[in-house]
């Protein structure tokens, strides 16, 4: 074809034959961001993400391949960084709940259950009533399964199982519906408070208990029976991304993760909080290390969650959801509109919130992904100094620098999966 | 919990060790209510580290940093340490027969430790751990993109949440909240902006 007399769309084919590799890379531009002295010449820079589907947030991975196999992955966070810590810094002790939650928002309840824990600790209120206590077991386990049933079901499909995602998804619905009808949000409930609970159960909140304690262990049975022996997800995940315990433990991998490298570390069971030394259960352990130990791990807890539902089920007390310090908890509304003195403690709370003594303190608690922990400063004000979060995925992402050399790009995927990172907590 | 005593005996009996190692470096130790902890100068942290180390603190928790502006020293770089009793002979890291659980579904109960580290207000700067715990590689990115504290002989320190052209570092009490006046536009205008509109 020849356009005002010139021809166009013609190949030298003899000099495209004679180009050599080197001549070539000269044209191609190479983003060399993972480029370390020593790299081979012959391999590939591949940008995963920032928007893949497999990373379930918002995360890149630089991937320098050698064919298929990965010689070097350097993921890039902070695309999720909504500065959190700076706006607990900006807000009252009781108000920062909101926002703390909103850091891993899997399991937003164990966010706020560990900065009302470090709250409460400064404050030095060890009274916390037993109704209290046993909810705030009862939801933070609650939400434990939720969250591995969004691990699983994404983990599953990022494999190429498409309907175990419904299967789990059905179940966290439950879920959320118990959530919903206790606190009045599916999800970023803020129910936990300095000094106990927002407020009390409705009436039916443990038939909807019961309903649900009967119906899990069969659709868990059920997941299991299709997953666990599946030749698919046995080829998939036995073998990839294995981290001894001794790596495990220098690159700060903690609960699931850690576990399934064959240390018992819970830190229910180390450093327990709400009562947790009151029940039975069992920490979950493997001893592969590799993504197929990590998903049993991950299976068998949501086990050990119910069991934990069920006995704080069985044990429910009566009594009040809070303490009775008006300083830290306002008054009941039908005290406020008969009580001067309730509505004033109403009036202080709401304006100025309440003052936590001078100090500073670590309080961790069990998170779905690991230990979540807070390194809480308080400068004696009625704000938070400062909340340093342990993000426990952010570590746990950091090891997919350990975990994805010498795998296919195929199994990025699935080492990123049972990681089970959450980008709202890796970025804050 | 039955062997809080114990484990609090384990970093009792190390505090000592520590101060003796850090000489000038050395500022407090505390017992305080969660766990002991020790204050020292940014110069003493490389010992500090290297004998936590020989004593099996084998997890860096985590390593954050607080502002305290008005007061000085000004930045606390803080480290928490897990203590995990590997068998040193065995390749794969298991815990040492003594320290293990002795029944399945049982637990190990690790000791934890904290340094305080207090660097200078106008030049804070820290050495660096990453080459001894690789967990301390964007923990530290982390503590420069947000506090601008520098770590000494870091491989790659550069910033890790805040993008790559950002100006200050905004966990910075001095830093304020709603952000520097400027406008953020890699490669586009520059100048002020817009002033903000509310209600």
């Amino acid at each position: 074809m020849t356009i005002d007399g010139t021809e166009i769309g013609r190949i030298d084919s003899t000099a495209a034959q004679h180009m050599t590799r080197d001549d070539l890379s000269v044209f191609i531009e190479t983003p060399d961001l993972t480029a370390a002295p020593g790299d081979e010449r012959d391999t590939l820079v591949l940008s995963m993400g920032p928007q893949h589907p497999s990373t379930h947030g918002v995360l890149r991975v630089m991937l320098r391949l050698d064919g298929e196999t990965v010689l070097r992955a350097e993921p890039e966070i902070g695309f999720l960084h909504t500065g959190i810590e700076k706006q607990c810094e900006n807000l009252f002790w009781q108000q920062a709940i909101t926002v703390v939650e909103r850091a891993d928002y899997l399991a937003p309840l164990l966010n706020g259950l560990c900065y009302v824990l470090a709250a409460e600790r400064l404050l030095g209120i060890k009274d916390i009533p037993p109704r209290a206590q046993v909810l705030r077991v009862m939801f933070a386990e609650l939400t434990r399964i939720a969250s591995h049933l969004v691990w699983l079901g994404t983990h599953a499909m990022d494999l190429g199982a498409q309907s175990i995602f419904m299967y789990a998804f059905e179940m966290r619905e439950r879920i959320l519906d118990i959530m919903e009808f206790v606190t009045g949000a599916r999800m970023h409930q803020s129910w936990f408070r300095v000094g106990g609970l927002a407020i009390d159960v409705p009436k039916g909140f443990l038939a909807k208990m019961d309903d649900f304690i009967d119906r899990f262990p069969v659709r868990l049975t059920d997941i299991r029976r299709i997953l666990e022996k599946n030749v698919i997800i046995m080829d998939r995940l036995v073998g990839v991304g294995a981290i001894n315990a001794r790596d495990a433990i220098a690159w700060g991998l903690t609960g699931p993760n850690l576990r399934a490298s064959g240390i018992g570390y819970d830190v229910r069971k180390a450093y327990p909080y709400s009562g947790y030394e009151q029940y039975d259960f069992e920490v979950c352990t493997a001893s592969a290390g590799d993504c197929y130990a990590r998903f049993v791990v991950r299976l068998d807890e949501m086990h050990q969650a119910w069991r934990l539902i069920k006995q704080a089920r069985e044990r429910f007390p009566d009594g009040p959801v809070a303490i009775a310090d008006r300083k830290i908890i306002p008054p009941p509304k039908t005290e406020i509109q008969h009580s001067m003195e309730a509505l004033i403690h109403h009036f202080k709370l709401v304006s100025s919130g309440f003052n936590v003594p001078e100090g500073h303190l670590y309080q961790a608690v069990e998170s779905p992904r690991g230990e979540l922990g807070m390194y809480v400063t308080s400068a004696g004000g009625n704000k938070p100094w400062r909340v340093r979060w342990r993000p426990p995925s952010f570590y746990s992402l950091q090891a997919l620098k350990a975990l994805a050399p010498g795998n296919l790009v195929a199994d990025v995927v699935a080492i990123i999966g049972s990681l089970d990172p959450v980008f709202g907590e890796v970025d804050r | 919990m039955a062997d809080a005593t114990a484990l609090r005996a384990q970093t009792a009996a190390l505090l000592p060790k520590l101060t003796l190692t850090l000489g000038a470096d050395f500022l407090e130790a505390v017992s305080s209510e969660d766990m002991d902890e020790l204050a020292l100068l940014p110069g003493g942290l490389p010992a500090a580290a290297e004998l936590l180390r020989a004593n099996g603190f084998a997890m860096l928790l985590d390593i954050g940093c607080t502002d305290h502006l008005p007061l000085t020293p000004r930045f606390e770089v803080s480290y928490h340490f897990l203590k995990f009793d590997l068998d040193a002979d065995a390749p794969d890291g298991r815990m040492n027969s003594s320290a293990r659980p002795q029944e399945a579904g049982s637990a190990f109960v690790p000791a934890r430790l904290r340094l305080r580290v207090f660097p200078d207000d106008l030049d804070p700067h820290v050495p660096s751990l990453a080459r001894l715990w690789p967990s301390a590689d964007w923990a530290e990115r982390e503590v420069w993109d947000l506090f601008g504290v520098r770590f000494d002989g870091h491989p790659d320190l550069r910033r890790i949440l805040m993008p790559d052209d950002w100006e200050g570092h905004p966990l910075r009490k001095d830093y304020p909240l709603r952000g520097l006046d400027r406008r953020f536009a890699p490669g586009g205008r520059t100048g002020a902006v817009p002033p903000v509109v509310t209600k």
